[in-house]
């Protein structure tokens, strides 16, 4: 749906130089990788979403079909991001796997927060418990826990990367998404270890702020979910992820003095300004 | 299976400064070193060391978190045994001559009824009484050796000050260190000069400003990690500043014009630098107390030590101000969980210290449960350089993962922390201010 955002031309220009930018890092990848090795990691949001925009961009100028993408599916999605995901699999022809850990889904019972004991796993998922320092018996199937994240979504993209011999995966990570990242290079090598295949993880929007972000998908009238309209600012697990501000597009909020995952956890920066306050800290 | 990258050694080594407060030249050109002793409690000391870094003499017996150590002139020692919020009194043969424990009949209390509240400094006048920085009370006060008080300052216009010392004009110098300024007051409590007015650029927590003979102040400018010269029209003349976070606690002049400097949570040393910025002399003894483990080791709690502790975890009170405990809940399953329980200003850690790769990404992980937390608990990863120097200026710099307060059931709680380039060692700390009891379980803490 076209969004009701006014972007003027210089600002257009602006993301355009952006996507400029994003897509040398995508060619770069081309150059480095073949396109059997390369794979693109997706989760319906607004980040995974305009770097597949990217991807497909520089795939239609070389002629060539988009390389394997992956999409976690963690038992706990919304309704309105499978849609969108459908659609935009369709429109743009996108070879999507659903890679889901169906070990510890099955052992939950396909229910959240069942009681998952790790003596039913197999030896992969306990091995991995094992690996992270996980020495209880049994933990709930939630989407936010440590464990549940690393069998869910850690391994399960481990796995993908092992089975289809990728080299460079594509992920939609930001600088300003968070503070541990804010010097991430664009191309980042892994070295193999016995669970996780050596790779390189290539990151083509991270000097997208969150403003820029939306801009380019108004500029361009880029495709984006729903949820996003509705007033969700930061897309993560359905039941961890909550509404920033009620019916407020996320382009409306205020981007620039509010934390982007606010809804997803409690507001950190809030906190510290009151703990700073009182002289706690 | 147990890792350690390094064992440790036993706490509360005499003559083992593993945090350096007060510093001064003494006459005999030996040092004298105000030790505020390890993260667990233990090792609080004075030290005197000769100019080869010989210990000559030192006193720790019953002395927690001791901030200063002076010499008088009748050769004793004064000392502000700060969380025993008392002061006390050393002959050179160890011997206590007095205490203000026994104030007011064995109360400790002073003659307006107040006690002692957080001393950390001591100095001895013209007249032989002490001029006394009461913490807490947020004042400073002269007493004589009874505990009568002669006279104070403070009320509204100090805020957690630190090293009130006498000047020859007969006026005191006082570090108002939370509000960011120095205050020179004469004795009709009249603010006769002052420098800093708030903004952290100008000082940021400063504990200690000495007066030169040349009429300049010399102010520690502590989260600055930096001493500066200032002249008695507020312009700054000279500064000496490290490029890492030392945050130096106070700075004593020598009649050489070199500046003692004692390094607290930076590198753990006592520097003396000239006016070129040369460090001429250095005394730095540390040895670490706590392990280094290769990685997150007992994070779900499943040994207990024999000290009540989580074993490889160290209950840090240092900070705590005499109060704080480990608490355990014995109903949790399949095995107790610890927690900390606390009751006052100040902070309380529950950490273990691990060996880190720079640059590399950890995710960190726990389960988080608080009741009735007044002020703040969360986590941090806390990292430091080779030296086991901190690399940030305020605790709200430190990689953390959500700040709870009040009262929560268990909550997933995890954070990405990136090591910074010269980082060799992390703390992995459950941290709580103020009252309130905050439990933990399921640490997990990898590389991503």
């Amino acid at each position: 749906m076209p969004m009701d955002k006014e972007i003027s031309e210089k600002r257009k220009r602006q993301c355009l130089k952006l996507v400029e930018i994003s897509k040398d890092i995508v060619r770069q990848a081309f150059d480095q990788f073949r396109k059997e090795e390369l794979g693109i990691t997706w989760t319906g949001g607004k980040d995974s979403s305009l770097t597949l925009w990217i991807i497909r961009q520089v795939c239609q100028e070389k002629g060539i079909l988009l390389p394997k993408t992956m999409i976690i599916g963690e038992g706990d999605e919304f309704e309105e991001i499978d849609q969108f995901v459908e659609k935009m699999r369709k429109e743009w022809s996108v070879p999507l796997e659903v890679c889901r850990n169906e070990d510890v889904l099955k052992a939950a019972n396909y229910t959240l927060n069942a009681l998952i004991k790790v003596k039913d796993l197999n030896e992969r998922n306990r091995a991995e418990l094992q690996r992270i320092g996980f020495e209880a018996e049994e933990f709930l199937f939630e989407a936010e826990s440590y464990a549940g994240n690393h069998l869910m979504k850690t391994v399960v993209f481990n796995e993908f990367l092992h089975r289809h011999k990728i080299k460079g995966i594509f992920q939609g990570l930001r600088w300003d998404e968070h503070p541990a990242r804010f010097d991430d290079p664009y191309f980042e090598h892994k070295e193999g270890s016995d669970l996780s295949p050596e790779h390189t993880r290539i990151r083509p929007i991270l000097h997208f702020t969150e403003k820029d972000l939306w801009d380019t998908y108004a500029a361009f009238q880029i495709p984006y979910c729903v949820l996003y309209k509705k007033g969700y600012r930061s897309l993560g697990a359905k039941t961890t992820s909550l509404i920033s501000v009620e019916g407020f597009p996320a382009w409306k909020q205020d981007l620039e003095n509010t934390e982007e995952r606010a809804g997803r956890r409690q507001d950190k920066e809030k906190a510290m300004k009151e703990m700073r306050r009182l002289g706690y800290m | 299976m147990v890792e350690m990258i390094s064992p440790g050694c036993q706490r509360g080594i005499p003559g083992n400064v593993e945090m350096p407060l007060g510093v001064e030249r003494l006459p005999n050109g030996n040092t004298l070193i105000a030790d505020g002793g390890d993260e667990a409690g233990f090792g609080s000391e004075i030290v005197e060391v000769d100019p080869l870094g010989n210990i000559v003499w030192n006193y720790h017996k019953g002395l927690r978190f001791a901030h200063s150590g002076r010499r008088l002139r009748n050769g004793n020692t004064l000392i502000t045994d700060t969380t025993n919020n008392r002061l006390v009194e050393l002959t050179p043969d160890k011997k206590m001559v007095m205490s203000s424990d026994h104030w007011s009949g064995g109360t400790g209390e002073l003659s307006d009824g107040s006690h002692l509240h957080y001393p950390n400094e001591a100095f001895e006048m013209e007249d032989g009484t002490f001029l006394l920085t009461d913490r807490n009370n947020d004042r400073c006060i002269q007493v004589n050796r009874e505990g009568k008080i002669l006279w104070s300052f403070g009320g509204k216009e100090l805020h957690r000050p630190h090293n009130a010392n006498p000047l020859q004009n007969g006026n005191i110098l006082i570090s108002d260190s939370d509000g960011n300024r120095i205050l020179e007051v004469n004795r009709r409590q009249e603010v006769v000069w002052s420098y800093g007015d708030g903004p952290t650029q100008t000082l940021w927590w400063p504990r200690g400003a000495i007066r030169l003979e040349n009429g300049n102040t010399v102010i520690t400018d502590s989260k600055s990690h930096r001493i500066i010269e200032v002249s008695p029209a507020g312009k700054v003349l000279w500064r000496f500043q490290t490029e890492h976070v030392d945050k130096f606690y106070i700075t004593h002049a020598t009649k050489e014009d070199t500046f003692l400097i004692a390094c607290t949570d930076g590198h753990h040393q006592v520097i003396e630098v000239d006016r070129a910025g040369s460090i001429v002399w250095l005394f730095r003894n540390y040895r670490r107390p706590a392990p280094i483990y290769a990685r997150l080791t007992n994070g779900f709690f499943k040994e207990i030590g024999d000290n009540g502790w989580p074993k490889h975890w160290v209950l840090a009170t240092r900070l705590s101000e005499g109060g704080g405990s480990v608490v355990w809940d014995q109903d949790h399953k399949p095995n107790p969980c610890p927690g900390l329980e606390y009751d006052r200003s100040g902070a309380l850690f529950l950490q273990q210290s691990l060996a880190v790769t720079p640059g590399v990404t950890y995710l960190v992980g726990a389960e988080i449960r608080t009741i009735n937390v007044k002020g703040t608990a969360c986590l941090h990863l806390d990292f430091f350089d080779s030296h086991e120097g901190s690399l940030y200026h305020a605790i709200t710099e430190i990689p953390s993962g959500n700040l709870f307060t009040g009262t929560n059931d268990w909550i997933h709680d995890l954070f990405e922390a990136k090591v910074p380039s010269r980082a060799t060692l992390a703390e992995l700390r459950l941290y709580i201010n103020d009252s309130g009891k905050v439990f933990i379980r399921n640490v997990m803490m990898n590389r991503i």
